[in-house]
C-alpha cells in the first residue's frame, strides 16, 4: 500500500511537470448551434491535455493548447459533445442539441431501463404534470397524458376515482382498473367512503411525485404477472437530488363551479306544462283534487325556485405544499409536508388532506445501500348523496336529480320561514300544487345530514441493496400500505332517507393492512458489445381487511346528530372480513448486442389464495425484440440518416392475468348466517367454483419509433392487441335456478382489444426567449367481445339497479346500448312512434286505456304487443369511445409560460338517461326544450304531446334511441399561464425562483351532446355499463391561482 | 469475498419464501357447502333460512301482499315511484320492470333454498324424524313460493283448466353451473306439484311446536291444511277446499281447529295484526330491528303515511273501492285500521316503522273460515242458501261489528257476493285483491286515472322476467310482452 501512494505521487509530479515543458500555441473560433446562434458558456477543452475555456457571449472562445493537441472537446449542457480536430487557427463549430428522449431512464417493474433500450411500451408522464392541479388525486389530472390510457372523470364529486382504462376494457367481471404500484408496493384503489367519495390514491400528495409510468404491453407489464392485464400504473415518488438543500413552497387558491347546467322550466312554464298534461290525459286541473297552482311568496309574487342555486355553489380551495430535498455523495432525502382543502361545487362536498413525506437513501459503504420511506396521509372526506355514484342514480334523495327534477313553482322554505316539506308523504312541500309533487327538499339534507370518509394511511418501505459483486447485486425490500377508513353518515328524522328509521347515524370503521417482501437478485454485465441485464425474484404480499360497525336508529332528541347520541336502536353496520395472499417467483433477462439488437424476456409465476389449491398458480410471460435500425452502418450510411435520429422497430408478446377484484374466498361454496325473526338461521350465500383460476391476457404490440431533426421530432406508433381469454365472468343463471345472485364465476368470457396508438412529441420553437413545444397523442380502440357463457347468453349490466341501457354481447362492443328505435313524434297526434324489431312502426298514448295505449302507426289499430327492449331492442354501439387522445402545448416566452391540455374522445354513443328523467311527464321538472312540445295536428317536433303520468314516451319506462347520442367531444381540460420573476429580482430577495400562475381546469367542451357532459360515467369504472349518463351532476370548472417559490 | 456470498445466499434463503398456511386461508364467517348440515342445530338453522327467503323484502315482507292488492281498486297510488309498485298499480308494466325481475328472483331464490336445505337435510346425521319434519318445512315454503309466482306471472288455473303456461318448475338444489334452459309448466302441473308439497308436508309436518312463535313462523300440519283450502280455492276446486277446510273449521261455534295448533278465531279484530303470536295467525313473517323488511319492502311502507311509511298508497274512495261500500258499517272494528293523514285515508293494519316493522300475516284462521264458506256457498245444489256458509260469513263479521243483523242472503248467488265483499273488508291489505279477481275471470275496475283492464287484456298478468328469458331460451314470454 505505502509502495502505491509513492508511485502515484511520482506520477502526478511528472504530468504537473509536463506543461510546463511543451510548446503552446492559441485556438480561436466561434461556437453557434443547428440555426447559427451563438452559444454562449460552451466549455472548450483541448483532448488529451489540461486547457480550457469558456465561449463568450458572441459564441467565441480562445484556448491556449500544447503544439501537439490536435482535437479539442466542446461539451454544453443540452448538446452532443462535439470533437473538432484544430485545423487553421479560426474554427467554425456547430453543435447539435442532444436527442434527450433517448437517454431519459424509465422505470420498469422492478428496475429501470434507458428508453433507448425499451423493447416494452411503457408512456412516462413526469410529475410536473400532476402538482399544481385542482384535483383531489394524481390520477384525475392524468387524463390525455398518454396513448392507449383513457381516463376520464365521471362527475364533478370531488375525490371520486376517475375512469381509468388502459388499451380498452380488460375484464367484465372483474377489475379493468390498472394495478397501481407505488414506490414498488401495490396499492388500494377504488371507492371507500360512504356517500362521500374517498379514492384512496387521494391519499398521496400530487406534489411527490417524480413520475407515473404506465406498463402497457405484455413485454412491460408482465414482469407483475397475474394482475397485468388492465395495464399497470408505477408511481415513482421523489428523493433528493445531488446538490444543495433545494427548499420549495407552492400554494394556490381555487374557485369550483359546476358548468353546463341545462336549463329547466321556470314555475310558471311548469304550471303551464303540467296542467296541460293533466287535460291531456282526459283529468284537467279542477282546482279541488288536482292541478298545478303557485304559491305566493312573502313579496305577493308566484314563486319560482331555481334549485340548482341550492345545490350548488363556487366551491374555495386551497392547496399548500413544502419540500426540503438535496443529496450529497452518500446521502439523499426528501421531506415534504402539505395541506389541501377543496371545496367541491355541490354544497357539502369537501376534501381536505394533511400530508408528510419523508426520504431517505444512505451509501453506507461501497457495496451496501440502505434506504426507505415514509408517508403519512390523513385525508377527510365530505359529501351529500350526490346521485353520481355507481348504484346511485335513482336514489330519491340523490342531488343530481333534484337539481333538475323537483317542482319549481314551490320555495325552498315557506313564508314562516320553516321548511317546505311535506311530513306524510317525506316529499317536498307542495305548495298550492293539488296533484302530489316527488323528491326531497335539498336545503334539508344539505342543512341535517352528513356524509364523512376519513382516511389514515400510512406508506412505508424499506429497502437495503447489497452489491455482491461487479454487475451483481441484491435488493430486498419490505413495504407496508396500511389505510383505515372511518365512514360516518348521518341521515336526518325530518326529511328524507332517514325518516323511516326517525334519524340514522351510522358508523363504520375499514382497516386494510397490507405488507409486501420483495427480494430481487440483479446482474448487469457488458461484455464486450454483449449487454446483459438479468434478475431474479421472490415476492410475497399479504393483506388482510376488515370492517366492522353500527347502525343507530330513532334519535331520542332533534338535537342528536352525532352517532353517541341517544338512540332507540342500534344494529350492525359493515362488517366483512378479508384475507389475501400472493406470492410469486419471477425473472427477467434483458439482451442487446451493440444496442442495436435487443432482446427481453421476462416471466412469473404467481399463486393466489382466492383460487382452490387445484388452481392456485398461473404462469405469465412476456417477450420482446427491438432492432434499432438507426444504429446499423448501412443505415448511417445512407441518406435515411440525415432524415432519421432515430429508427427503432419493437414487438411484443406475452400472456399476463387478472385477479383484481376477485373475492377472498371465490372458490368456495358456503352458507352464511342470518336471522329468522330472533331465530338464527343458515343460508346458501355463494355457489362457488373450484376451477375458478386466472383471467389471461394475450397482448401482441408491435411498434415503430421514429426521431427526426435530431431528436426534436419523436414519433411512436405501436399497434396493440389484447386478446382476453378465461375471463372471469359473473356468467348470469336463469333467476329460475335461484343462485344467490343470479351469477356463478366462471373462466367463460373473451374479449378482444386492438387499436392503433400515436405520440408525436415536438420540440418545435427553442429559442432563447421564445419555445414551443408540442405532445399529441391519439389511441384507436376498437373492442369486441367474443365469447359469453355457454349458449353466449347476452348480459344486461344494470345501471344502479333499476334500468338496463347497456349489452354486453358476443361481437359487439363491450356495453354497447341496447334501445327501442324510435321515429320521432307523429305529426298527426303527437305520439312518440317506436319501432318494433322488424320495423313495424307502433305509437304510445299514455291518455288511452291501458289496453290500446300501444297502436299501430299504420291504421290506428290496437298494436299486438308493447314495444319494448327484449323484443325490440337493438344494438347501438360503441360505448366505448372509437378514438381518445390527448393535446398538450407548453409554450415559452421570456419569463412566461403557457400549458394548454386538450383531451378529446369520441366515436361512441352516450346513454343520455338524464334526458329521459328531465322530460319525464310525472311531476318531475322538465327541461326548456318540453316547451316545443306537439301541441296541434300538423306540429313538427321530437317532443310528444306531453300526458301527465307518462314515463314511456320520453324513455323512463323503455330504453329508446332517442335517447342514445353521439359522445363526440373536445375539451381544454387545463390551462395554465405562468410568469417567473426574473432572475435578478429573486436574487435580490435572496430566493432561487418565483412563479405566478393562473390556470383554468375544465375550461370548456366542445361536443354536440345534449346533457350535462358526454364524459359523465354514472357507472364509474364499471365495465360492462361505461358512458351512462343518469342523474350525475355535471362536471366542475375551477379557477385557481398559485405561486410556486425555490429557495 | 466467498463469505458474503454464502452469508448473503443464506441471508437471501431466510427472506425468500412462501407462506402455504396464508396461500390457503379458510373463511371465518361463513360455513362451508361441506360443514353446513353437520347437526340437527344446523339443519334447523338451514330451514329458518330457508323462510327468511320467502319473508324476503321483495316477497311476503309485503311487496307480494302489496303487489295483489293495487292491481285492484282499493288503492290509489300517491307517490309516482316506479320502484315503489306504481307500474303494475297502473298496469304499465313491461318485462324489464324491477317488480317483474325482482319477484321472479326472490320467489325463486327460496325455491332454491328449499331444494338445497332438502337434499342437504336428507344427507345430513340427523334424526329420522326431525329429517322427515323439516324437509316438510321446506315443502310448505316452496309450495307457497310457487303458488305465489302463478299468481302474477300466470293465467288463473280457471282459465282453460290449468291448460295455460305456468312457470319454470324446479325442483332440486342447483348449486353450480348448468342447465339455464327450461321451459315453462303449465298452470295446472305447477299446481299439481303444490299440492303434493303440501300433502306430504301435512303428513310429516309435526303437530306443533313448544315455542309459542315457532307455533306462528314455522309451518305445523295445519299450516299445510289451510294453505291447501287458499290453493284449492284459487284452482275452483270448491269440493277439495271443503274436505281440508273442514279439517280446520268445526260446524259451528267456537270456531277453532280440533287438532293440531289451536288456530281459531280471535275474539277481536283490533289484536290480530298487534299480538303477533295470537292463535288467528297460522303462519305469519316475522321481523325484529336485527332482521327487517329493508327499505321499501315492508306492508308499512307502502300503507303508512310518513314517518312511519313511505305513503305510497291511500285508500280509493271512490265508490268503486270497498272503503265507500255503504253495508260496512262505521261501527265495524275493521275500519279503526283506517286513519287520515295529510289528507288521504290509510291502511292502519301495520302501523310500526320499518325498523319496528309489525308481522306480515302470511294465512290466518278467518281467511280459512272464508274460504271454506265460499266453497260451501258455491257448492250448494241449485240456488240453495249453505247454512254453514252462512253461519261463517256471519261469524267473521260480526266479530268486528256485533251489533249487525245477520246476513239473509236470498240465494246463492247472494251469499257468494257477500262472501266475496266480506273478503275485501277482512282481508284488505292482506294480498288476495289480485286472485280474488282473476280466479273468477273478473274484470279490474277503473280506479283514479287508471282504466279497467278486462281478463282479455294482456296486461291481466305480468311478463315473464327479461332476466330469465335472456338466459333461459326455453322459455316463453306472455303474450303482449
Amino acid at each position: 500500500m505505502h509502495m502505491r501512494k509513492l508511485l502515484f505521487a511520482m506520477l502526478a509530479w511528472l504530468l504537473a511537470l509536463a506543461p510546463a515543458l511543451a510548446q503552446n500555441k492559441t485556438v480561436t473560433g466561434k461556437v453557434t448551434d443547428d440555426k447559427g446562434a451563438p452559444l454562449s458558456g460552451v466549455t472548450v477543452s483541448a483532448v488529451g491535455a489540461n486547457a480550457r475555456a469558456l465561449t463568450d457571449a458572441s459564441g467565441t472562445f480562445s484556448i491556449q493548447v500544447p503544439e501537439k493537441t490536435r482535437t479539442l472537446r466542446l461539451s454544453y449542457v443540452g448538446f452532443d459533445n462535439v470533437d473538432v480536430a484544430i485545423s487553421g487557427s479560426n474554427l467554425m463549430v456547430t453543435m447539435k442539441p442532444e436527442d434527450k428522449s433517448l437517454e431519459e431512464v424509465v422505470v420498469v417493474g422492478y428496475g429501470t431501463v434507458k428508453k433507448k433500450d425499451l423493447t416494452g411500451s411503457v408512456s412516462t408522464i413526469g410529475g410536473d404534470k400532476v402538482r399544481d392541479l385542482p384535483v383531489q388525486s394524481f390520477d384525475q389530472a392524468l387524463s390525455g397524458r398518454a396513448a392507449g390510457v383513457n381516463i376520464t372523470i365521471p362527475n364533478g364529486v370531488v375525490n371520486n376515482p376517475p375512469v381509468i382504462r388502459i388499451r380498452g376494457v380488460n375484464s367484465i367481471s372483474l377489475s379493468s382498473f390498472p394495478l397501481v404500484v407505488i414506490d414498488g408496493v401495490p396499492t388500494f384503489t377504488g371507492d371507500f367512503g360512504n356517500n362521500a367519495s374517498n379514492n384512496p390514491l387521494g391519499d398521496i400528495n400530487p406534489a411527490d411525485i417524480e413520475s407515473v409510468e404506465i406498463l402497457k404491453d405484455a413485454a412491460a407489464a408482465a414482469i407483475y404477472g397475474s394482475r397485468a392485464s388492465a395495464g399497470v400504473l408505477l408511481i415513482t415518488t421523489k428523493k433528493g437530488k445531488q446538490g444543495r438543500a433545494k427548499v420549495s413552497y407552492d400554494a394556490w387558491v381555487g374557485w369550483t363551479r359546476p358548468f353546463n347546467l341545462i336549463p329547466v322550466l321556470n314555475g310558471r312554464q311548469y304550471e303551464e306544462i303540467k296542467n296541460e298534461g293533466l287535460t291531456n290525459a282526459g283529468t284537467p286541473p279542477n282546482g279541488t283534487s288536482r292541478g298545478f297552482y303557485p304559491y305566493i311568496g312573502n313579496d305577493g309574487q308566484p314563486v319560482s325556485t331555481n334549485w340548482y342555486d341550492v345545490i350548488y355553489r363556487t366551491g374555495v380551495s386551497q392547496n399548500h405544499n413544502i419540500s426540503i430535498s438535496g443529496a450529497n455523495e452518500k446521502t439523499s432525502y426528501f421531506f415534504s409536508a402539505a395541506y389541501t382543502k377543496q371545496e367541491g361545487m355541490i354544497r357539502q362536498n369537501d376534501f381536505k388532506r394533511l400530508n408528510a413525506t419523508m426520504s431517505l437513501d444512505h451509501k453506507v459503504n461501497s457495496w451496501f445501500t440502505l434506504g426507505g420511506k415514509f408517508q403519512y396521509a390523513n385525508s377527510n372526506n365530505f359529501g351529500v348523496n350526490s346521485g353520481s355514484q355507481p348504484g346511485g342514480a335513482f336514489a330519491t334523495s340523490g342531488i343530481g336529480r333534484l337539481g333538475f327534477n323537483l317542482a319549481p313553482n314551490v320555495p325552498v322554505f315557506l313564508n314562516d320561514g320553516s321548511y317546505n316539506i311535506n311530513r306524510a308523504s317525506n316529499q317536498i312541500g307542495g305548495g298550492a300544487n293539488l296533484t302530489a309533487l316527488q323528491f326531497t327538499n335539498p336545503q334539508v339534507l344539505l342543512d341535517l345530514s352528513r356524509f364523512g370518509s376519513e382516511s389514515d394511511r400510512v406508506i412505508a418501505n424499506v429497502y437495503g441493496n447489497v452489491k455482491i459483486m461487479d454487475g451483481l447485486n441484491f435488493r430486498t425490500t419490505f413495504g407496508i400500505d396500511n389505510m383505515t377508513i372511518i365512514n360516518k353518515t348521518f341521515q336526518n328524522p325530518l326529511h328524507g332517507d332517514g325518516v323511516a328509521n326517525n334519524g340514522n347515524a351510522i358508523n363504520t370503521n375499514q382497516s386494510y393492512r397490507r405488507w409486501n417482501l420483495t427480494n430481487v437478485l440483479n446482474y448487469n454485465k457488458s461484455f464486450g458489445d454483449h449487454n446483459v441485464a438479468a434478475l431474479v425474484g421472490n415476492e410475497q404480499q399479504y393483506t388482510a381487511q376488515e370492517g366492522w360497525g353500527a347502525w343507530r336508529q330513532g334519535v331520542t332528541d332533534p338535537f342528536y346528530n352525532e352517532f353517541q347520541g341517544g338512540f332507540n336502536t342500534i344494529v350492525p353496520s359493515g362488517n366483512f372480513l378479508g384475507e389475501n395472499y400472493l406470492v410469486s417467483f419471477f425473472g427477467r433477462v434483458n439482451y442487446d448486442y451493440k444496442k442495436k439488437y435487443l432482446l427481453s424476456f421476462n416471466a412469473r409465476r404467481d399463486g393466489y389464495s382466492a383460487f382452490s389449491p387445484e388452481n392456485k398458480y398461473g404462469n405469465f410471460w412476456g417477450a420482446s425484440a427491438g432492432w434499432v435500425v438507426s444504429q446499423e452502418k448501412f443505415f448511417e450510411n445512407s441518406g435515411l440518416s440525415k432524415i432519421f435520429s432515430n429508427l427503432k422497430v419493437r414487438g411484443s408478446y406475452g400472456v399476463v392475468g387478472n385477479n383484481q377484484g376477485i373475492g377472498d374466498f371465490a372458490f368456495w361454496s358456503f352458507f352464511s348466517s342470518g336471522l329468522y325473526g330472533t331465530n338464527p338461521s343458515l343460508f346458501f350465500s355463494q355457489a362457488g367454483n373450484r376451477d375458478l383460476r386466472w383471467e389471461t391476457s394475450k397482448k401482441t404490440d408491435i411498434g415503430l419509433e421514429m426521431g427526426f431533426l435530431n431528436g426534436r421530432l419523436n414519433v411512436e406508433a405501436t399497434y396493440y392487441m389484447n386478446d382476453v381469454d378465461n375471463l372471469i365472468l359473473a356468467e348470469p343463471q336463469a333467476p329460475s335456478r335461484g343462485i344467490p345472485g343470479n351469477s356463478i364465476l366462471q373462466n367463460v368470457g373473451a374479449m378482444t382489444n386492438r387499436g392503433l396508438e400515436l405520440t408525436i412529441n415536438y420540440n418545435v420553437i427553442q429559442k432563447k426567449d421564445f419555445s414551443w413545444n408540442t405532445s399529441f397523442n391519439i389511441t384507436t380502440l376498437r373492442n369486441r367481445v367474443t365469447a359469453l357463457a355457454a349458449g353466449g347468453a347476452d348480459i344486461q349490466p344494470a345501471t344502479s339497479g333499476l334500468e338496463r341501457p347497456s349489452m354486453i354481447r358476443v361481437g359487439e362492443s363491450i356495453g354497447s346500448f341496447y334501445a327501442v328505435r324510435t321515429a320521432g313524434v307523429n305529426p298527426a297526434n303527437g305520439q312518440r312512434i317506436f319501432l318494433y324489431r322488424d320495423g313495424t312502426q307502433v305509437q304510445y298514448n299514455h291518455a288511452a286505456p291501458v289496453a290500446s295505449r300501444w297502436t299501430l302507426v299504420s291504421n290506428g289499430a290496437v298494436a299486438p304487443r308493447v314495444a319494448d327492449q327484449a323484443n325490440d331492442g337493438v344494438i347501438i354501439g360503441p360505448a366505448l369511445p372509437k378514438w381518445t387522445g390527448g393535446w398538450d402545448n407548453n409554450f415559452r416566452f421570456k419569463n412566461f409560460d403557457v400549458s394548454m391540455l386538450f383531451f378529446f374522445s369520441g366515436g361512441n354513443y352516450v346513454y343520455n338517461g338524464t334526458r329521459a328523467g328531465m322530460l319525464d311527464q310525472r311531476s318531475w321538472n322538465n327541461t326548456t326544450d318540453v316547451l316545443k312540445r306537439w301541441q296541434r295536428p300538423g306540429d313538427q317536433t321530437d317532443i310528444p304531446r306531453v300526458v301527465f303520468g307518462d314515463n314511456i314516451s320520453n324513455g323512463s319506462g323503455v330504453v329508446i334511441s332517442e335517447n342514445v347520442e353521439r359522445g363526440d367531444f373536445l375539451k381544454l381540460r387545463n390551462i395554465t399561464v405562468g410568469y417567473t420573476l426574473p432572475k435578478n429580482l429573486t436574487d435580490r430577495i435572496g430566493i432561487s425562483s418565483f412563479r405566478f400562475f393562473a390556470q383554468v381546469f375544465n375550461a370548456f367542451t366542445l361536443t354536440g351532446y345534449r346533457g350535462y357532459d358526454p364524459e359523465i360515467s354514472s357507472n364509474g369504472n364499471g365495465n360492462g355499463n361505461p358512458s351512462v349518463d343518469r342523474n350525475s351532476v355535471p362536471q366542475a370548472r375551477s379557477f385557481n391561482f398559485g405561486i410556486n417559490v425555490g429557495f | 469475498m466467498k463469505f458474503k456470498i454464502i452469508s448473503l445466499s443464506l441471508l437471501a434463503a431466510a427472506f425468500i419464501g412462501c407462506s402455504k398456511e396464508k396461500l390457503e386461508p379458510i373463511p371465518q364467517t361463513a360455513l362451508s357447502d361441506a360443514v353446513a348440515f353437520s347437526d340437527s342445530a344446523r339443519c334447523v338453522q338451514q330451514v329458518q333460512g330457508v323462510y327468511s327467503s320467502l319473508k324476503a323484502g321483495q316477497m311476503l315482507a309485503g311487496r307480494y301482499q302489496v303487489y295483489q292488492d293495487v292491481r285492484g281498486e282499493e288503492f290509489i297510488n300517491r307517490t309516482n315511484n316506479a320502484v315503489t309498485a306504481w307500474l303494475t298499480w297502473q298496469f304499465n308494466l313491461t318485462a324489464s320492470a324491477n317488480e317483474v325481475q325482482n319477484f321472479w328472483a326472490a320467489a325463486y331464490a327460496c325455491i332454491n333454498r328449499a331444494n338445497v336445505v332438502m337434499a342437504g337435510i336428507e344427507g345430513s346425521p340427523i334424526s329420522a324424524t326431525l329429517k322427515r319434519n323439516l324437509i316438510a318445512e321446506a315443502k310448505v315454503v316452496r309450495a307457497t313460493a310457487y303458488f305465489m309466482l302463478l299468481q302474477l306471472y300466470a293465467r288463473p288455473f280457471t282459465d282453460g283448466n290449468g291448460a295455460r303456461p305456468g312457470v319454470v318448475l324446479r325442483l332440486t338444489p342447483e348449486t353450480s353451473a348448468g342447465e339455464n334452459n327450461r321451459a315453462r309448466s303449465t298452470v295446472g302441473e305447477v299446481y299439481t306439484q303444490i299440492i303434493k308439497d303440501l300433502n306430504e308436508a301435512e303428513t310429516e309436518l309435526p303437530l306443533t311446536y313448544t315455542n309459542s312463535e315457532h307455533r306462528v313462523t314455522r309451518a305445523h300440519r295445519n299450516t299445510a291444511i289451510a294453505l291447501k283450502t287458499r290453493v284449492y280455492l284459487n284452482m275452483g276446486q270448491y269440493g277439495n277446499v271443503i274436505t281440508e277446510g273442514n279439517k280446520l273449521v268445526p260446524n259451528a261455534a267456537p270456531w277453532q281447529a280440533a287438532s293440531g295448533v289451536a288456530n281459531a278465531l280471535n275474539a277481536s279484530i283490533a289484536t290480530v295484526f298487534s299480538n303477533y303470536t295470537n292463535s288467528e295467525m297460522i303462519f305469519s313473517m316475522p321481523f325484529t330491528a336485527l332482521d327487517p323488511p329493508g327499505v321499501q319492502n315492508g306492508l308499512g311502507h307502502y300503507y303508512n303515511a310518513a314517518p312511519n311509511g313511505g305513503g305510497e298508497f291511500s285508500l280509493n274512495l271512490d265508490p268503486v273501492g270497498i272503503h265507500a261500500n255503504a253495508d260496512w258499517r262505521a261501527q265495524d272494528a275493521r275500519r279503526n285500521f283506517f286513519v287520515t293523514v295529510g289528507g288521504h285515508v290509510r291502511l292502519n293494519k301495520w302501523p310500526n316503522p320499518a325498523n319496528a316493522a309489525d308481522w306480515s300475516p302470511v294465512i290466518r284462521y278467518a281467511e280459512v273460515m272464508l274460504n271454506l264458506a265460499e266453497a260451501l256457498a258455491r257448492n250448494a245444489a241449485g240456488t240453495t242458501v249453505d247454512a254453514r256458509a252462512l253461519a261463517i260469513l256471519n261469524a267473521v263479521r260480526k266479530r268486528s261489528d256485533a251489533t249487525i243483523a245477520d246476513f239473509a242472503p236470498a240465494n246463492k248467488d247472494a251469499l257468494v257476493a257477500l262472501i266475496l265483499t266480506e273478503r275485501r273488508i277482512e282481508l284488505l291489505g292482506e294480498g288476495f285483491r289480485t286472485s280474488d279477481i282473476t280466479r273468477l275471470g273478473g274484470t279490474f275496475p277503473a280506479k283514479g286515472v287508471v282504466g279497467a283492464v278486462a281478463p282479455s287484456a294482456n296486461q291481466y298478468i305480468w311478463p315473464i322476467s327479461l332476466a330469465e328469458l335472456l338466459v333461459n331460451k326455453s322459455c316463453e314470454q306472455n303474450p303482449g310482452y
